[in-house]
């Protein structure tokens, strides 16, 4: 019992330490929304780039975002991202574009 | 003059004050038009948006999939030569006169045992950040409403169906509630989640990649150390860090067994309870590493098995703690020559704490027996490894290799997995296994993952100490159960061949 509250206390100490006190660089210009994915647009297999747009919760309106990373691009590309799908997303405006600097899935369990 | 400035001020003065208020006035005006005006646009948005909402489509907030699975399975093992539990009993109750009788080595065997297998699974949206989902199931064999084929006196989590296998291991074709549980996300408006009811604690990390399933995602267990159908709880947090993509943590509670109600006597058998913590560090595609840690308290002897191999069973006792920790890492690599390349390594520990509890039995104290131990009572660890890989290839063809070792004392509590002798992460000894997936390369058609595939496998279990999955008595190794009393029939080795037809939408 004392080894896991030691473990325990380990873990809380690494979850405190990763989530609340590091948390990830934010720039001044990110923008963060929660909103459900109404359109994904990819050119195929190969694509290095796709658009996504989702429905901002709060406010209701659309934003569509280019999504550049492998990581999502492959979850789009193999259906594990999909419409309908809500999603926490940081992205930053450049050149009059959005750029997703952060995709993934609210979805808990 | 002055009196005509004066008179001059004053008009100015008045027509200075009489314009603002005029314009002031029709500003108001205006200024009322316009909130009246918003207000009627409002409101008629909102008529235009309330019919709108009612008219959702049931896909938008309804999710219904499934899967069917016809296997069959062909069963071999060698029991050695062993001293039963009953010769032992009529030997000391005959007055112990020469030795006991032995039960001679011999060869058990199914050659075909067919099964069906039907999992309904359903998501609703209910509300904003709110889920519910549940997944029905129904494991039969054929021509049974009985788990007569496949049940037997070989492994603890196999003489019978209980809590905690429902619906994972052949029952009585009855569709059973797997998972029921309800989830609420964005907490705060922050990535935390919390969810209750029974649990997705089956087919863990990374036992999906044998059953071509997904990886569970945040909802994940490692496989190495829970494969139990239980009801509880999660608390989940997601941040987002930047140097650590996919990392999560959560908390899970569960119970796994309930006493009703008492008076607090000595002797009565208390709660069983689970809780552990999950760090998920890292979680990408070409690297994903799971910690866990759990704390299993009030250990039950026995759990509730109305129809079992040994009779009607239920707890007497509760034998201790048990304590585990676990790491899993997988990775899986795109263009690996022309297809992709999964890989993993898990590796686990336990460790018991036993009280000073025995089980009963049929009515009888086994007053030498108690959590892991049989004789004085020790605290063990135990550990294990499970080591695999699947190769995907672009015709849609998976060739999977995997091996698992546990030690002497391994405890772990995985009785739902998708094994036929007994859950092989549970084994004291090594495990191989071997298969091939085929999917059908057919365009889907019920979702986008739908997919319908044949699977054929084979398993070598390699025993080298008795009592896999069970962790009532002490491990007795294999080439010494001829001196050693045994309740369970003792088995040295055991294969299946296996193939299965499945369709997944």
């Amino acid at each position: 019992m004392k080894r896991f509250a030691i473990a325990s206390m380990l873990f809380a100490v690494a979850v405190a330490a990763s989530g609340f006190l590091s948390p990830g660089a934010a720039s001044a210009e990110e923008i963060k929304l929660v909103g459900v994915i109404t359109k994904i647009e990819i050119a195929g297999p190969d694509a290095t780039t796709a658009s996504a747009t989702l429905k901002d919760n709060k406010t209701g309106e659309l934003v569509t975002v280019i999504v550049n990373d492998d990581l999502t691009l492959d979850k789009f590309k193999d259906h594990r991202i999909v419409v309908g799908d809500e999603i926490r997303l940081k992205y930053e405006v450049k050149d009059g574009k959005n750029i997703s600097r952060y995709f993934r899935k609210t979805a808990g369990c | 003059m002055n009196g005509k400035a004066a008179v001059l001020f004053t008009a100015f003065l008045m027509a200075a004050l009489a314009l603002p208020h005029g314009i002031f006035a029709a500003d108001e005006d205006i200024q009322k038009k316009v909130d009246a005006l918003s207000k009627e646009v409002q409101s008629l948005q909102q008529q235009v948006a309330q019919p709108k909402e009612g008219k959702k489509s049931i896909s938008d907030w309804l999710m219904i999939g499934g899967d069917y699975r016809f296997r069959i399975d062909s069963l071999r093992g060698e029991v050695p030569n062993y001293l039963s539990f009953s010769d032992y009993m009529a030997w000391v109750m005959g007055g112990m006169v020469g030795s006991p009788a032995i039960t001679p080595s011999s060869t058990v065997k199914n050659d075909t045992l067919y099964t069906n297998r039907f999992g309904l699974n359903i998501t609703a949206k209910v509300m904003k950040d709110v889920t519910f989902h549940t997944r029905l199931l129904m494991y039969k064999e054929f021509g049974s409403q009985a788990n007569d084929a496949s049940r037997g006196t070989y492994f603890a989590d196999r003489i019978g169906v209980f809590d905690g296998t429902l619906g994972h291991v052949p029952s009585d074709g009855g569709v059973a509630v797997d998972q029921v549980y309800m989830t609420i996300n964005n907490i705060f408006n922050q990535p935390i989640w919390f969810s209750i009811g029974r649990r997705p604690s089956t087919g863990g990390i990374p036992t999906h990649l044998r059953q071509d399933n997904e990886k569970p995602g945040v909802s994940g267990v490692s496989g190495l150390l829970v494969d139990y159908a239980y009801d509880g709880l999660t608390l989940g947090y997601a941040p987002d860090i930047d140097g650590l993509p996919g990392a999560y943590a959560k908390f899970c509670y569960g119970r796994g067994y309930q006493h009703g109600f008492h008076s607090g006597q000595p002797g009565e058998v208390k709660n069983m309870d689970m809780m552990g913590f999950v760090v998920v560090p890292y979680d990408t595609d070409p690297l994903s590493i799971h910690l866990q840690v759990n704390h299993a308290m009030d250990i039950i002897d026995f759990p509730t098995i109305k129809d079992s191999s040994l009779g009607s069973l239920g707890p007497t006792t509760n034998l201790g703690d048990i304590d585990q920790f676990g790491i899993v890492v997988m990775s899986t690599l795109k263009k690996v020559g022309p297809g992709t390349l999964n890989m993993f390594a898990s590796g686990a520990m336990d460790k018991t704490h036993p009280n000073d509890n025995h089980p009963t039995f049929n009515g009888m104290p086994l007053s030498n027996i108690g959590l892991m131990y049989t004789g004085t009572k020790e605290s063990t660890t135990g550990n294990a490894i499970y080591l695999g890989a699947r190769y995907d290839l672009p015709t849609k063809t998976m060739l999977g290799f995997e091996y698992n070792h546990g030690s002497k004392n391994w405890i772990s509590f995985v009785p739902a997995a998708d094994d036929m002798w007994t859950s092989k992460l549970g084994t004291r000894g090594d495990v191989y296994e071997v298969y091939v997936i085929q999917e059908l390369r057919k365009i889907p058609i019920a979702s986008y993952r739908a997919k319908t595939f044949v699977r054929l496998g084979y398993q070598y279990y390699d025993f080298e100490y008795t009592g896999s999955n069970n962790w009532v008595g002490g491990p007795v190794a294999i080439s010494d159960v001829a001196s050693n009393p045994q309740m369970l029939t003792p088995m040295k080795n055991a294969q299946d061949l296996y193939a299965t037809l499945e369709v997944k939408f």
